[in-house]
Order: C-alpha cells, then structure tokens, then sequence
C-alpha cells in the first residue's frame, strides 16, 4: 500500500479536532476539556482528495497508558502514514517538544503545528518559531486552529515534512539497550514505515501496543526481544527514567526558543478559573450554573417551547389536520389507527420526538456546548473528587457522567479516558443505572418542575443517593485500586457561538437519526400489543408491581414497556399521563423509569465496551434495583406526606 | 537526614497559596504509571512551580498549565521554596 494518510498528532486539549475541521471540513466534537476525542476519525483532506487526515485521541505519555492513547499509537503504528502534523501548545512548549523527542526517534516525517499561540501571547510568552524549525529540522507553523489562522500556510508547507533530528542521546545505559534491541528489531521485526530505533524505545517503556505488534510481527524472535528487554530493565532502564530524560532535553530546548515578558497582573481566564473551584463561591456558582441550566432546558425548553410545539402546534393545528386527512382517505380502521389513533405514528411517535424530546434536546444541548466550551467541566472534576472517592472513583470520571446527562452511549464511549478497567466498569456501570441521558432530563423537568422545584429536589436527591449507594457496594464489591486524580484544568474561555451551534446541530441530527426510527418502532410495538389486547394483559400483569408497590395508575405499566426501548421514550409516555399523577406518583414513577434500563443504543454500547457477560449481569441488576428503590421511595413518601399527597 | 533538609524540603500539601517552589523529588509512594503521569505533566524534579490553593485539592501552575492534585498524591511531592 503506498502511504497516503496524513495524522494529527498531540497532547490532549491542544486543538487537533478543530484543525481537523479545518483541513478536512468533517465536523468531530469539540470541547475544551482533556479527551474529546477517544477514537480516531478520518476524513479526506481539502487540499488533496486522495489524502485521508487521521484526528487521534490526545496523548499525555507515549508509551501509552491508557484506551485512548493506545488507539493513537496503533494508528501509529498500522495506518499508512506519510507525514504527521504534530499540534502542539504553544503555551506548553516542553510537553510538546516531550512528544516531538519521541516522534523523531519513530522517523516518521512531521510538520509542527504551533497552536494558540494566541494565548500564548496573552501570557507574555513569544515563541521563536523560525529558531525552533532550524533545532528540529521542520517546518514549524504559528496557527490559531479555532481562527483559521496559519492553516493555508500549514497546508502549504505539508509538502515539506520532513525526518527530525534527534533532540537527544539518553543515558549510556539506555543507549547501550537501545541500539541492541533496535539491531534485533531491524533483522527480526522490520516496520515498513517506522525507525527500529523508535520501536525500541517504546517497547523499553512498555508501550503495550508496540508489544502486541511485535510479538505478531516477529513470531519466535519475540522471546529473545522480550529477554533483551529484561535484561535492560534489570539493569536499570525504566520506563520513568527515559520518559524523564526525554522531559529534560525537551525543557530545554523549550526554554531556549521561548521569550517571556514579565506579566502586569493574574489573567481574568486565571482568577475566574479559581473563583469556581474556590473552597466558598465554588458552591453558589456550581448552584448558579444549575440553576440557570434549569431555567433554560427545564422551563424554557421543556415549559414554553414544548407547549407552543405540542399544544399550539401539533395539538391545535398539526394533529387535527393530519388526522381529518387520514380518517377522510384511509378507510381501514387499523391502518389509520396505526398512522393516527392512540398509538399511532404520528400521534404517538412523530409527535413525542418532535414535539415533546426535540425542543428539550436542543435547549440541554445548547447549555451543554457553552458549559464544555467554556473550561468549567474540568474544574467540574476536581470539585466532585472528593465525592467520587466514596464510590472508588475519582474526579475524571465527572466527565463522561456529565456527557451521559447529553447521552449515556455516547458517553460510555468516553470511559476510555479513565485510567483503570475497574474505573471504566465502575463508570459505566454508574451511567447505566442513575444517569439520565438528556432527554429523559427534560421530560423529567418538564413533568416535575410543571409541579415544583421541590419535586426535582427530592428527584435529584434519590438519583444521588442511589449513585453514591450503588458506586460505593461496586468500589467494595470490584477488585483493584483507586487511582489518585491529577489532571490538567484548561482555561477558561468564552465559548464560541459558532463552535457551539455546530456542536448542537452535529448532536442533533446524530440524536435524530437514533432516536426516531426508535420511537416508530416502538410506537408500532405499542400499537401491536394494543391490536392484540397484549398490552392489557400487560397492565394487568403489571398490576400489583406498578399500582401496589409503585403506587402508580395502572396504565402506567405502558411507559415501562416503552422504557425497554428508550427510557426517554418511556419518560415521555408518562410525562403524557402527567395531568392524571400526583406529585408523589410523579417523582416515584420518574425515579423509577430514570434508574430503569437505559435505551437499546446504550445497551449495544455496553456491549461493545465491556462484552455481553457483563452487559447482561448490569441489566439484570438494574432492573430488579429499579423497582425495588421506587417502590422504597413510595412507600418513604407516603408515610411522610400521607396517601392522600 | 539533617534538621537542614527537614526544613527545605516540605510535601507540596503543606505550601501555602501563592507559594513558589521547586520540586526535589516525587517519593516511591507514587507508583510507576502515575510516576510517568506527573513527569509528563511537568512535576518533575527541579522545576518550578507556583501554588495557586490548596483546597479542594493542590493547585499548582507549572509550565503556565494549572494542574490539580489530590491530597494523595501532593504530599508525596517533596519540594523546596524558592
């Protein structure tokens, strides 16, 4: 195969999936937090059709460590790459040139993208590109990715990529390892593309996916790589210590080509980056933020656009015209009952997804996009690790549960950027069970804070209860270690408008696409149980679980048959009975259908991450648990607030 | 170990908001893994730093990044004022 795909490469958060966009005009999600990106996406290049542009998760260490760097260097390693466009930070020139040491010893040709070099400007550092390009022997290019700034340029000088020079020569020691197990690469485990040199190093650092490649590649040679490997380490060539040296020459080179100017006084971006992690306004501002998120998905979104859709609208004008048009030309019962009557598709399900889950999404979406954009989901971390400890977890983990409130599959994905397999099982287990994706949220806004705010409380309350319970038996029950959080927190920026509009049309149309061939099906399952009475028999089955222990009306065993679809779409059922439900009927049957089986998509991502075995063990837990705390909840509510509530 | 280096050398936990220093050392309590973690992100011996709070958990900028450090892991993060 000749070589004809170009990477982008680079530490997490420096701005390779907007460059990406940029150069290939295929939209990735964007955001200004550490591990956006835990797959590799492709698109063809702008500039050059036949050129495919590889975006790769962000990579703290190589060696790697955790999923997502594992998937970078395996596009490293068996993609068929003519160049890589390293981005780095501008700001952070050592932890870029850090990577650069280990690029240059894979001998791939590279070009430096020398990104934000904006903010580096705003913190009185100016870094001395032309000098930088002369050390590495490459062209290095200034760009603000977000601005376009640099791009054309960038483009323009791909065609110079070019081998780095080394940036250093490691401890005798090391060199000695180095070059012997180099020498047996080259003759027993040649890469087409990649310096037998580079592969060395990884594989000294115990770079797992090198491992796995030269274990298939070398065949019985990898018993004699392996035993060279020992020997080196027994010697004292860690893993730390050639990661530390690579560290050192970077910093210096960094610290060379970079000029700074005393700065006058602490940027705003720094003080407003302190102010929400402050030990006091940290909590008002985190309640602030909810608040207003409330505002705009709970009484905005799910209030006053859902009514001017679904009552106005579809109720008014829509519905009743589509319906006399139906009943006027189809003159077999079931048929119009199945495109109109109570379960029909577009009464039922064209109306829920698009009047009812469509104006709640797009308003979470939005809020969800100027939160992420704005820097204040990392700090989001380091406030709840102190909670997270209690579930085995620690403050990372925020991140995808937070994503799980926009979408618990998208989300599950995302777990890659944990550290452990035990974190990872934790986390999704966590999402699975009590956290709700968007839309449900804000049909459990609109039904409950239609009553009070008070109702969403104790909603919230259970929801967090039943996560701090259940994370704490999992971090008993699961083998392994907590590991301790250290993280980056990125700066505060205004998020952009464009970059969050195009993130929540990307989700929508995403959202969409999934959510209504789901609701049509689900809606024909509805109909089909109706037609054959089923559903009844359902009802009535369901009976002394829903309306005993739940203390629900009966047809409220419908939503949970919906439920098995998409919770949203059981929540939306329920939220359709709203009118008939007290408040304690209310909050019981949304805590339980919130805890319920998360949608189909959720479950074949689960799959996916973690195999069927245990995909099928969480269900079975959570069904039973989901029932059994909402029955708990009626039970406690009643005796507080009396049946008559 | 003399009182001298008691005195120099403190865990990161222990400075005080507004603090700069200088890292001595990371001690064997951190394991390897999380070793090469903070390396990579620049808490590496004989870099400078600055505490920026020390609650929820450290706050240090190195490297004009702020990175966040659990109680854990900062007091095993040997360092000297500078």
């Amino acid at each position: 195969m000749t070589p004809s795909a170009i990477a982008l490469v680079g530490n997490p958060n420096v701005g390779k999936s907007v460059l990406f966009h940029r150069l290939t005009g295929a939209y990735v999600n964007v955001s200004n937090y550490p591990g956006t990106t835990v797959e590799v996406a492709r698109a063809a290049a702008r500039f050059d059709g036949s050129v495919d542009l590889i975006d790769t998760p962000g990579v703290l260490t190589l060696p790697a460590r955790s999923d997502d760097e594992r998937a970078t260097m395996r596009a490293l390693l068996h993609e068929p790459l003519r160049a890589v466009i390293q981005v780095g930070d501008a700001k952070n020139l050592r932890r870029t040139l850090t990577l650069t040491a280990l690029l240059a010893e894979l001998g791939i040709p590279a070009v430096l993208a020398l990104n934000m070099h904006d903010e580096a400007g705003a913190r009185g550092m100016t870094v001395d590109a032309q000098a930088l390009a002369t050390a590495l022997g490459i062209p290095v290019i200034p760009t603000v990715a977000t601005g376009g700034e640099g791009v054309a340029q960038l483009t323009h000088q791909l065609a110079d990529a070019r081998k780095l020079q080394p940036l250093l020569h490691y401890d005798a020691k090391a060199e000695a390892a180095i070059t012997d197990l180099a020498a047996r690469i080259a003759a027993d485990a040649p890469h087409p593309r990649l310096a037998a040199r580079g592969l060395a190093i990884l594989f000294l650092g115990q770079d797992s996916e090198v491992e796995a490649w030269l274990q298939q590649t070398a065949g019985k040679a990898y018993v004699k790589l392996a035993a060279a490997r020992g020997v080196a380490q027994a010697r004292g060539v860690a893993p730390a210590t050639l990661a530390h040296e690579r560290g050192e020459a970077a910093g210096t080179l960094a610290a060379r080509v970079t000029a700074r100017t005393a700065q006058s006084s602490p940027l705003l971006a720094h003080r407003v980056g302190q102010w929400v992690i402050h030990r006091v306004w940290a909590w008002p501002i985190l309640l602030g933020v909810l608040y207003a998120v409330y505002e705009f998905v709970g009484v905005f979104g799910a209030g006053t656009l859902v009514g001017l859709l679904e009552e106005n609208l579809f109720g008014e004008h829509l519905n009743p015209a589509i319906t006399g048009f139906v009943q006027q030309h189809i003159h077999i019962v079931w048929l119009a009952d199945l495109l109109v009557g109570e379960y029909g598709l577009w009464t039922m399900g064209m109306t829920y997804a698009l009047a009812l889950i469509l104006p709640i999404v797009t308003t979470f979406f939005i809020a969800f996009g100027l939160l992420e954009d704005s820097g204040y989901f990392a700090r989001l971390s380091v406030l709840a690790n102190r909670l997270f400890r209690l579930i085995g977890l620690n403050g990372r983990a925020v991140l995808p549960m937070v994503l799980g409130l926009g979408c618990v599959t998208m989300a599950t994905l995302t777990t890659r950027i944990l550290h452990s397999p035990r974190e990872r099982l934790i986390t999704i287990f966590l999402m699975a069970l009590a956290i709700p994706c968007s839309a449900q949220l804000g049909v459990v806004l609109g039904l409950l804070g239609g009553i009070s705010f008070s109702v969403v409380l104790i909603w919230v309350a259970a929801m967090v209860a039943v996560l701090m319970l259940a994370g704490f038996l999992a971090a008993k029950l699961i083998p392994g270690r907590r590991i301790p959080l250290v993280t980056e927190m990125p700066p505060m920026r205004l998020p952009l408008i464009g970059n969050v509009a195009k993130k929540t049309v990307g989700r929508l149309k995403w959202y969409l696409i999934e959510v209504i061939p789901l609701f049509l099906l689900g809606t024909l399952i509805m109909f089909l149980l109706n037609q054959f009475g089923a559903l009844s028999v359902v009802i009535r089955a369901g009976e002394p679980l829903v309306s005993g222990w739940l203390g629900l009306p009966p047809e409220a065993s419908a939503a949970f048959v919906m439920g098995f679809l998409r919770r949203d779409f059981g929540a939306t059922g329920l939220f359709a009975l709203s009118h008939t439900l007290s408040p304690i009927q209310a909050v019981v049957g949304m805590v339980t259908l919130t805890l319920f089986v998360p949608c189909i998509a959720s479950v074949m991502m689960i799959i996916k991450e973690q195999g069927t075995k245990i995909a099928m063990a969480m269900l079975a837990l959570i069904i039973p648990f989901a029932f059994l705390i909402g029955g708990l909840l009626n039970h406690l509510l009643r005796a507080v607030w009396g049946a008559g509530a | 170990m003399s009182p001298a280096d008691h005195v120099a050398r403190v865990p990161l936990s222990f400075l005080l908001p507004g603090a700069h220093a200088r890292i001595d050392a990371i001690d064997d309590a951190i394991d390897a893994t999380q070793r090469e973690q903070l390396v990579a992100y620049g808490i590496a011996p004989n870099r400078p730093l600055v505490v920026l709070q020390q609650h929820p958990m450290s706050i240090v900028m190195v490297d004009e990044v702020e990175l966040a450090l659990e109680e854990s892991v900062a007091r095993h993060v040997w360092v000297k004022r500078r």
